[in-house]
């Protein structure tokens, strides 16, 4: 039986002090010298159809990611285009219209307007949806977020046209667990404020199995499961501060966070516990005020955060960082890495299909290769799983740090958590389970920690 | 509530329906040879809204009652479905419509007793509440309803007859779908014609017109109104079971009260003082909203600004509109 | 003990601006018989309005005259109700009420994108007030004094409305106007002003509850059609028409949320429906109302 510390470090769990990203994997995709393209490609534009929140308080999610899709589309064309012959064209699509206008849309962008491949989507009530469409559809897409585990759990559980670049939503709750077992080892109690509905629930559940696992002194005293998008979080703080627990744990994301701290802050809730979150700094990074207490566990929904990997150690972050604030005068959060990796994904696999077949590859060949793939892109090496078509990553989440160069709160660089995710998702071949695979996974296969 | 007699109904002759009914029905059935695949899609998702915008017109066209949470007898009816199927393990097309007819009716039976017994705004606030009290629910319960993510549903068999997994399923819903919706729509219109037209039908529109005055020719105004608000709420459950293999997917989002307000829209865009208006409204709407949420972020704004100039100069919607200006037309051509 | 003052206070915050939203709808209705779909969207329009001017325009300024920029989205809701009754609502007084809900709902679609389109997609917040207030201590817990504002000045405003509907000549001619319409009008009160004035006092009413909680929370898109689902419960609760109705449902549906989130956390969603809903099965005018 491993202690704590010895399995955290089976799993891989370190704290980088500047960008440790994982090294020596063989690695595909890479910038290489600009070979011509081989047969005769046609020049029509290749035309996505991009689908997120522009309107309604998801759309604080929702702009970043089709900026991000339309800042690599702009770098692609800039050389002419895929294959240096079609240039990308973007339609775009409101996701706030609801599941069922988003599934006439996606039918319509296919059959009407003929795009030839799908990108975004935020909400993950909307990827269950519009999996199987896409698939009926013989649509080529790429999800950036709705990072439901139930979209390859139970929708799509065989995928071919859809694929995932960001980070399961099992593994938020999972790293976050994990941060807290690693840095706050003594705490006894704990306390939940997650949104309610399917991402809250998730972080729950995750953190809760995980906790139980490496932590088992640890109880829960305190849940509150405030509406998603809600601005008044006050009974809920004061329901946390009465129960006096250790930790708290909070899903909040978005406006929500915000709101909640600036109204945390002034219930004194942050010096009375520690508090650890799965999407705070992730969503928004120049929303967060300097007020924002320092040391707190902040995830970026396990996937990126802009200063990580920093500096020169990883120069396709800097370019990708400085060109998206010089267009959008914003910083990057992890649907715009998103959406900017997703879409380089899908040059370089056009490349590679091309070098093997000549001419325009048909979407097999685009399919082929990316599974299987991996890419390096701003947040890091990406990886997509031929089975279940699901990118992963080193998760990383990190804590909360003020700091004179940006005039909001960024993640710690001395203290920067990461964690291959592939250690702490359910592997292939592991059957579907409740709620999710990676919640069976970890709760058969993990070690019992003793105290 | 000022008073216009469906008198142009009841005036018409056999013939004259015939006339464009139909090249219409003709239309309908060649459809999928006739347009692109899309399209006929979109045309069976607007045949499944005219089920439930019909049955939700029996209460306020006929009856007078504005109910502005029929989003409830929908998602109840594509609720049943999913349930059918996550414990069932059902696939029959046929037993999904029995469900939801069923379903629907205890729901509707239990939400009516209590609605009936008000009028105007508070029957509408009270059938808001309620779907509101459903939706809540559905989003809570999630290891029942799966919550936000929903529940899925395959594709069903239909009359006995499965669909081999693999096969199009573009080509299913275009073909094979469709089809069965337009049997299932041509049924629900003929029933709905012979509900209006029977002495049922008048009563109701007497109890619409005048209350007082209906009670005192001896009708029973309760169980009337319980009884309109039965077969509307169940014709919207059928639909609500139409649409879900549509999707593959039931969600929430259809029981929150903004889609009641979409239902309405429905009514009021085809007109709800005719009978053929909310299947008009139906189609329409559908095919409008498509458009607009395609072709910009600010849709809302754009069916909201359709919602309020249709009612500010259209109030009688689009058939209402159609029929005042073929009267003024005829009219002009006799003199 | 001190626990229950700060769950008090809490209920009290919510309440507060529970009523000035509710207590909009519900005036304009008693007055005007009408049901404005689009109320929660002032509220909205003022939290943005505010957000903006004490947020951005005017960010960094000193804290005092932030304090009176506080009314600013409260003044813009106001304008814009003044405008909107007697161009978008009068034509519809004659018309069956259905028409007046559908204006309204169309309204309410109109203005979510409007806040969109003039105040952009990302949530505003104006928390320089709310951290400047500071906060105090209730024994051993740390309370907000921003909340405490708030609640007085949600206090404050019902005793204003109360002196100025039961105790001005023009609350006398609001009254008159809102019970018999036409005696009113064969009196010689003017009743287009009238109902003018009211929807514009209905506005202020949403949109200074905006105002007022933005620099504690934030605004958000979508904050208006929740605002409005919940004041159609208060005035379920308290009775359609009827200010003292308003106040009480605000306070019944502020307690019962308290109580509900930290005694059944997963009911918060389901129990204020619930309760409507009662309500109407068992007294369909509420509490205060008169079934009209």
């Amino acid at each position: 039986m491993p202690t704590r510390r010895e399995f955290l470090a089976q799993l891989g769990v370190t704290t980088a002090a500047v960008g440790g990203a994982a090294a020596g994997i063989g690695v595909s995709g890479i910038a290489q010298a600009q070979e011509k393209p081989k047969g005769t490609i046609p020049d029509k534009p290749f035309r996505i159809g991009h689908m997120t929140f522009f309107t309604g308080a998801g759309a604080v999610l929702g702009e970043p990611m089709y900026k991000g899709n339309l800042l690599a589309a702009e770098e692609i064309n800039a050389q002419g285009g895929l294959l240096g012959k079609r240039k990308i064209e973007i339609l775009k699509a409101d996701e706030a219209a609801g599941t069922d206008a988003n599934t006439k849309e996606m039918r319509r962008l296919r059959l009407s307007e003929k795009v030839d491949m799908f990108m975004g989507i935020t909400s993950s009530g909307n990827t269950p949806a519009l999996g199987p469409i896409a698939e009926e559809l013989k649509l080529l897409t790429i999800f950036i977020d709705g990072c439901t585990d139930f979209l390859f759990d139970k929708a799509v559980p065989n995928p071919r046209y859809i694929f995932r670049s960001t980070n399961i939503q099992s593994a938020d709750g999972s790293t976050c667990a994990l941060g807290v077992a690693m840095t706050w080892p003594e705490i006894k109690t704990y306390a939940h404020i997650h949104p309610d509905y399917a991402y809250g629930r998730n972080c729950y559940d995750h953190f809760t199995v995980v906790t139980k696992k490496m932590l088992p002194k640890a109880k829960s005293v305190s849940e509150a499961w405030p509406k998603l998008f809600s601005t008044d979080f006050t009974p809920h703080i004061t329901k946390t501060l009465a129960a006096k627990p250790d930790l708290l744990v909070t899903s909040l994301w978005g406006g929500d966070y915000v709101a909640f701290y600036k109204q945390a802050l002034q219930h004194g809730l942050f010096g009375k516990m520690k508090v650890a979150t799965t999407l705070g700094l992730g969503s928004v990074p120049q929303a967060i005020g300097k007020d924002h207490p320092e040391g707190v566990l902040s995830g970026v929904h396990a996937n990126y955060h802009f200063t990580y990997p920093a500096g020169n150690r990883w120069p396709l972050n800097k370019n990708f960082v400085e060109k998206y604030k010089a267009k959008f005068d914003e910083y990057p959060n992890f649907q715009a890495e998103g959406a900017y990796t997703a879409t380089h994904v899908l040059k370089t696999a056009v490349e590679k299909a091309n070098r093997l077949t000549g001419g325009w590859p048909d979407d097999d060949a685009i399919i082929g290769q990316l599974e299987g793939m991996m890419y390096a892109g701003p947040g890091g090496y990406v990886y997509i799983r031929p089975d279940n078509h699901q990118g992963y990553k080193d998760a990383i989440t990190g804590f909360s740090k003020n700091v004179p160069e940006y005039p909001f709160p960024i993640l710690d660089p001395n203290r920067i958590i990461t964690i291959p995710i592939r250690n702490v998702t359910a592997p292939p071949g592991w059957p579907k389970g409740e709620p999710t695979s990676t919640y069976t996974w970890i709760d058969q296969t993990w070690p019992q920690m003793k105290a | 509530m000022t008073t216009v007699p469906l008198t142009t109904f009841q005036k018409r002759s056999p013939l004259r329906v015939v006339v464009w009914a139909v090249p219409l029905a003709l239309l309908l059935v060649v459809l999928p040879w006739a347009v692109d695949p899309y399209q006929t899609i979109l045309v069976a998702y607007g045949l499944v809204m005219a089920i439930a915008v019909l049955g939700f017109n029996l209460l306020l066209g006929y009856t007078g009652l504005l109910s502005f949470g029929h989003s409830a007898y929908f998602g109840v009816g594509a609720y049943a479905v999913a349930f059918m199927v996550k414990y069932f393990h059902v696939e029959s097309m046929e037993l999904f419509l029995v469900g939801a007819v069923v379903a629907s009716t205890l729901v509707t039976v239990l939400f009516g007793y209590a609605c009936v017994r008000y009028t105007r705004i508070f029957f509408s606030i009270l059938t808001l509440a309620l779907s509101q009290v459903l939706w809540s629910l559905a989003y809570k319960f999630y290891g029942v309803t799966g919550g936000s993510d929903g529940l899925r549903v395959p594709t069903p068999k239909l009359l006995g007859i499965v669909n081999p997994v693999g096969e199009d399923k573009i080509r299913f819903l275009t073909h094979g779908y469709y089809y069965y919706v337009l049997v299932v729509f041509t049924l629900c219109v003929a029933v709905m014609w012979l509900v209006v037209h029977s002495p049922f039908g008048m009563a109701l529109q007497s109890i619409r017109d005048n209350e007082t005055r209906a009670q005192f020719i001896g009708l029973r105004i309760r169980a009337y109104r319980l009884v309109a608000f039965l077969v509307s709420g169940v014709f919207t459950g059928i639909a609500g079971a139409l649409w879900v293999p549509l999707n593959g997917l039931t969600t929430p989002d259809i029981l929150y009260w903004p889609f009641s307000g979409e239902i309405v829209f429905m009514a009021v865009l085809g007109g709800f003082r005719n009978f053929t208006g909310p299947i008009v409204g139906a189609v329409v709407f559908n095919w409008l909203k498509t458009y607009a949420v395609g072709a910009t972020v600010y849709w809302q704004a754009l069916l909201g600004f359709v919602l309020v100039v249709l009612v500010m100069v259209l109030p009688t919607g689009i058939v209402g509109s159609i029929k005042l200006l073929w009267a003024r037309a005829r009219g002009r051509a006799f003199r | 003990m001190d626990i229950l003052v700060v769950h008090l206070f809490n209920a009290l915050l919510y309440a507060s601006v529970l009523f000035l939203i509710a207590g909009g709808l519900s005036l304009i209705y008693g007055v005007m018989r009408i049901v404005n779909l689009a109320h929660g969207n002032l509220f909205a329009l003022g939290a943005f309005a505010t957000a903006w001017a004490i947020g951005q325009l005017f960010a960094g300024s000193d804290s005092a005259w932030l304090f009176l920029l506080l009314p600013t989205g409260a003044i813009l809701a106001a304008l814009l109700g003044a405008v909107l009754e007697p161009t978008l609502l009068r034509p519809f007084y004659r018309r069956p009420e259905e028409y007046q809900l559908l204006v309204t709902f169309g309204l309410l679609m109109i203005l979510e994108d409007l806040i969109r389109f003039v105040f952009g997609a990302y949530p505003r917040s104006a928390s320089v007030l709310f951290e400047k207030a500071g906060s105090l201590h209730v024994g051993e817990y740390v309370y907000p004094r921003y909340n405490l504002m708030v609640i007085a000045i949600g206090g404050l405003a019902a005793l204003f409305l109360w002196a100025f509907i039961y105790r001005t000549k023009f609350g006398v001619v609001l009254r008159a106007t809102s019970q018999d319409m036409r005696r009113a009008s064969a009196l010689g009160v003017n009743v287009n002003l009238v109902y003018v004035q009211a929807f514009t006092i209905g506005c202020f009413m949403a949109g200074l509850a905006g105002s007022i909680i933005v620099p504690g929370q934030s605004a958000v898109l979508g904050m208006g059609v929740d605002a409005l689902v919940l004041s159609f419960i208060v005035v379920v609760i308290g009775g359609l028409g009827s200010l003292e109705g308003a106040l009480v449902g605000a306070l019944i549906v502020g307690i019962i949320r308290e109580i509900g989130i930290s005694v059944f956390p997963e009911i918060e969603l389901a129990v204020l429906y619930l309760i409507a809903a009662g309500v109407l099965f068992v007294r369909p005018a509420g509490l205060f109302g008169r079934a009209a």
